[in-house]
């Protein structure tokens, strides 16, 4: 026996296929050897002491092939091990790097965190809302389909031409008309509640085809007058209000006081998401009037047929368009419809916001980057000869890269993590503070998707802003950073390609401010807007009294009248009264024909219109609207008495331009009874008021007397001397008095009803200026940090200055025109590119233009005194030098 | 191989070479040898049987392998236990010796 060879031959780590082949090859035959010579040592002739050998040894041919198979394995395994050992051997020596320097790695990745955080949960809303496909059976497949406006915009159905539409149309296999209600859900153990609800066509659940939770969706024909009153229930309205009961569907629930059968339940994956149930729009004879071609106020969904494509729907959209068009002259003149894909148009209000702050949110990563690449530099300058200590040692230059990169890597997968941490937390108050109008906000959330997002951004940070410091510092020059003395040249080195840096992150905080100086701007505009009354001491609520017990005319009259004269009779009420379509800037969008007597009767498709509202007489005050001419309505205009109206500024002004509307007849496209239409004479003119949205131009409108014109739906406004949030209470106890099973909602404070109306710009502006800042300051800190750097550099230069005479301020102001071309660089550039990035921001702008001066101009001195001060630090401390010890090498 | 040694069975050929190899790093020949010699040549292995063996025992990264010279200055791959191996060895000779008991005691009962 042997012993183990005490030197070990040298071996390559991993050998190639023939050299595994040989190495068995030589084995064997050192083996076949060994038993040849003790068969010769037994007397055998050398030649039959061969064969013997092999002979013995058994099937030879198929070992070697089995040993080369297992040793090539081997050696595969040993290639992965080798590698993850040195990966291994990287993470460990770059942990140990960072451990060194804990203020540096705290402040990368910090940065980064911040970076990556705000990269990770703005994406994550992008992804939720824009990428992420609806949550039904092939998406694509489902379209929306509308009549366009003059000006080109979706508008809506209404009952006639969509069922035209639907018996016409080949492309589509199933389609919905879709309108929203309200209902009143009562009994069932609980507080009556105001449910949403949609109302549909039977083929609804089939256009969606996202399975039911439980039960059936609507089946052909009950959609009938007549037919057996039947609703689908939301999985949260089941699990809220019934306990998630089993027995549910069959069961029976009062919806404004009618029973209805269940049976159904939608899981999470519906349409629209906000509604709670789902009824048959019912197809009574009043709604397929031919009289009501005109009246338009339906949605409608479809899924194409398997064989149809979007343009081809479009297509036949447009034909049959055209067909209803010349087919009812009166109602369809200029007819046209279109489609869109489902998602398209429902995120078609905020694609442009979101990509805008998607892509603003990039520029805050991009800045993080340069701050952690410019650190990145500081360090490989601080590392230089320790580095040329390793290459002259041998290291080759992949492999210092390789350890530079590892380390940033490192440092950008730790930021990363704290950013995907930071991103959980502020994902969720994005969707808490995001508008509730948002299409889609409750499918966003950090989830697997997003945080593969985030890892590859954290692999790609690492590389982008390790790249440039590692390639640089594997290359350095060695006899020169090994000699003494050296340095400042290469800090001068190092100086220039920080300033460039900075003066490219100073650019991208300048682009960002000049976004967020626009939007903040239009903001301030928009919270000057006049809106025509006065929301300061003033509350609203809403009311929807059930249909059967206030179906009549007289009930909803009294209801009305009695509500307002109890809500006058609470201390501190100055004025309280009744609208029928909705609060002023959150819904209420009717707009009605119309013609003035004596004038002659417009084309078809050219009537006026304006916006209209049903009034108590209390309303106009309570508001605090201006009455320019003639009265207010009063006790008087009840119904019986003569007819009248008044007309906003706007109207008048359009409707009127030389002559005074009071005195003239209007003539409504509504309220047909008794062989005419519902005439009133205007009495009044009163100031405009904004209806639907600040930034809107005030439309023209129309008020009439509830009384005259009664309709289901009340919104009260109470204008009150004393607290709100008592008169609030008091309010909600007088509706109860008057009828408890009235559910009262969306009770706020007028001021409320205004600000609501801007949340979606003040979110926008919140949102970029957040980032702006954030920008700014890492800007800041990236000035701070090349001049401090700079200053040390230069310490013995300075030191000298003063020495030979240099004031302090002399030298202050050194250091600090240094910082100040690095801003006025960086502000050049960035207000340049601003101008062209802020065009992309201009539909979200209100009265202020993409390039208004006062902005970048602002927007310009901010950036030049922060990078004043950011100099100014380090400018100080130069000018401490003391020219002796400076001179001597000694700080 | 002498016919009067007993066949061996696939698994107890890794058991003896990680005892074998237990005493000290070898090459195949002194391996198979020395399994002749102390079990006084009842049990022969077949070569081919062996070299297969200790391959898939390195692979299994129970044994490893380098080139050495042997006693008579050839090169030769020597084998030896790894730390791993040393522990299977272990578990084998347990299992090993629960085996023969259990087939022992069978047959005692005949």
């Amino acid at each position: 026996m042997s012993r183990f060879p005490a030197r070990r031959l040298f071996r390559f780590p991993w050998r190639t296929a023939a050299q595994v082949a040989a190495d068995v090859e030589e084995e064997l035959r050192f083996h076949l050897d060994l038993v040849a010579q003790e068969l010769i040592g037994e007397g055998w002739p050398e030649e039959a002491a061969r064969l013997e050998a092999v002979r013995r040894f058994g099937d030879l041919e198929s070992t070697r092939k089995i040993c080369r198979k297992l040793d090539l394995s081997k050696e595969k395994q040993m290639k992965w091990i080798k590698a993850l050992e040195e990966l291994g051997q990287d993470l460990r020596f770059a942990l140990r790097q960072l451990a060194k320097s804990p203020a540096f790695t705290l402040i990368a990745i910090l940065t980064l965190a911040l970076g990556v955080g705000a990269t990770t949960s703005i994406f994550s809303v992008v992804d939720g809302i824009l990428l992420r496909p609806l949550p039904f059976p092939a998406p694509d497949r489902l379209v929306r389909v509308y009549p366009l406006s003059d000006a080109g915009k979706p508008s809506a159905f209404s009952v006639l031409n969509y069922l035209d539409w639907r018996k016409q149309s080949r492309t589509v296999e199933a389609a919905s008309l879709l309108d929203t209600t309200s209902v009143n859900l009562t009994g069932a153990g609980g507080e009556p509640e105001r449910l949403r609800g949609a109302l549909v066509s039977p083929e609804f659940f089939s256009v969606l085809k996202a399975p039911l939770v439980a039960g059936r969706g609507f089946a052909a024909g009950e959609d009938r007058p007549g037919a057996a009153r039947v609703v689908v229930l939301s999985e949260e309205l089941w699990t809220r209000r019934f306990g998630g009961e089993p027995g549910m569907v069959g069961r029976t629930v009062t919806l404004d006081g009618t029973p209805y059968t269940v049976i159904g339940i939608a899981g999470r994956n519906r349409w629209p998401s906000i509604v709670d149930l789902w009824m048959p729009f019912e197809l009574t004879a009043e709604r397929i009037d031919p009289g009501n071609r005109g009246a338009v106020y339906l949605s409608a969904v479809a899924r194409l047929a398997p064989t149809a494509s979007l343009q081809g729907a479009r297509a036949e959209a447009r034909t049959i368009a055209a067909r209803l068009a010349a087919q009812y002259p009166e109602k369809n003149t200029g007819y046209r419809m279109d489609l869109a894909g489902m998602q398209t148009f429902m995120v078609g209000d905020v694609r442009v916001p979101l990509l805008i702050l998607m892509g603003a949110v990039l520029f805050v990563l991009l800045i993080a980057c340069v701050n952690v690449a410019n650190l990145m530099l500081v360090r490989a300058s601080g590392r230089e000869s320790e580095l040329a200590v390793r290459t002259a040692l041998g290291a080759g230059r992949a492999r210092i890269v390789r350890q530079l990169l590892t380390e940033s890597v490192v440092l950008a997968l730790l930021g990363g993590a704290a950013g995907a941490a930071l991103a959980v937390w502020a994902t969720r108050a994005l969707v808490a503070l995001a508008p509730q109008k948002t299409p889609r906000l409750q499918e966003v959330g950090v989830d697997s998707s997003v945080l593969l997002f985030t890892l590859a951004v954290s692999l790609g940070t690492g590389i982008l802003f390790g790249l440039a410091p590692a390639l640089r510092a594997s290359r350095p020059d060695l006899s020169a950073v090994l000699k003494e003395g050296a340095r400042s040249s290469r800090g001068r080195l190092a100086v220039q390609a920080r300033s460039v840096l900075v003066v490219v992150e100073t650019a991208l905080a300048v682009v960002l401010l000049a976004g967020a100086g626009l939007l903040l701007r239009s903001f301030g505009e928009l919270l000057h807007v006049d809106p025509g009354f006065n929301p300061k001491h003033a509350i609203a609520f809403n009311l929807a009294p059930p249909s059967p017990k206030y179906e009549k005319d007289a009930t909803l009259r009294s209801l009305a009248n009695t509500l307002v004269e109890r809500i006058q009779g609470i201390p501190g009420v100055t004025a309280a009264g009744v609208s029928a379509f909705g609060q002023p800037l959150s819904s209420g969008n009717f707009w009605l024909s119309f013609d003035v007597e004596g004038r002659p009767k417009a084309r078809p498709g050219e009537e006026p219109a304006m916006r209209i509202a049903m009034v108590t007489p209390g309303y106009v005050p309570a508001l605090g609207l201006k009455l320019i001419r003639g009265r207010l309505f009063n006790a008087e205009d009840r119904e019986g008495a003569m007819r009248v109206v008044i007309l906003t500024q706007a109207a008048a002004h359009q409707y009127f331009p030389h002559e005074d509307p009071i005195g003239k007849k209007i003539i409504l496209g509504w309220g047909f009874a008794n062989g005419e239409f519902w005439t009133g004479r205007v009495v009044g003119i009163i100031g405009d008021f904004k209806q639907s949205t600040l930034s809107n131009d005030s439309d023209p409108q129309l008020l009439a007397p509830y009384d005259q014109l009664p309709i289901g739906s009340l919104s009260v406004v109470i204008r009150s001397t004393k607290d709100l949030g008592a008169v609030a209470a008091a309010a909600r106890a007088k509706v109860h008095e008057v009828d408890p099973d009235l559910p009262l909602y969306e009770l706020q404070t007028m001021e409320d009803v205004v600000s609501a109306s801007v949340a979606q710009p003040r979110f926008y502006m919140l949102l970029l200026g957040g980032f702006a800042a954030v920008a700014l300051i890492l800007a800041a800190i990236g000035i701070y940090g090349v001049i401090a750097y700079a200053v040390s550099q230069r310490r013995q230069e300075i030191g000298v200055r003063m020495a030979l005479g240099a004031s302090r301020d002399r030298v202050v102001r050194m250091v600090l025109g240094q910082g100040l071309v690095l801003a006025f660089a960086g502000a050049a550039a960035g207000l340049g590119a601003a101008f062209l990035a802020t065009r992309g921001l201009r539909t979200l702008l209100y009265s202020v233009s993409a390039s208004d001066p006062l902005t970048y101009t602002g927007v310009a001195l901010t950036l030049v005194l922060v990078a004043a001060f950011a100099s100014y630090l380090p400018a100080r401390r130069a000018a401490r030098t003391e020219p002796q010890l400076a001179l001597r090498g000694e700080v | 191989m002498s016919k009067t040694s007993l066949d061996l069975m696939q698994g107890t050929v890794a058991v003896l070479i990680l005892k074998t190899l237990s005493w000290g790093a070898m090459h195949g020949y002194d391996i198979s040898r020395s399994i002749r010699q102390r079990s006084d040549g009842a049990l022969g292995l077949e070569d081919a049987a062996l070299y297969q063996a200790l391959h898939r025992l390195e692979r299994k990264g129970w044994i490893e392998a380098e080139w050495g010279l042997s006693e008579n200055n050839r090169k030769a791959k020597f084998y030896r236990l790894t730390d791993e191996g040393r522990k299977q060895l272990q578990v084998e000779v347990t299992t090993w010796r629960q085996y023969a008991t259990a087939v022992a005691k069978v047959l005692e009962t005949a």
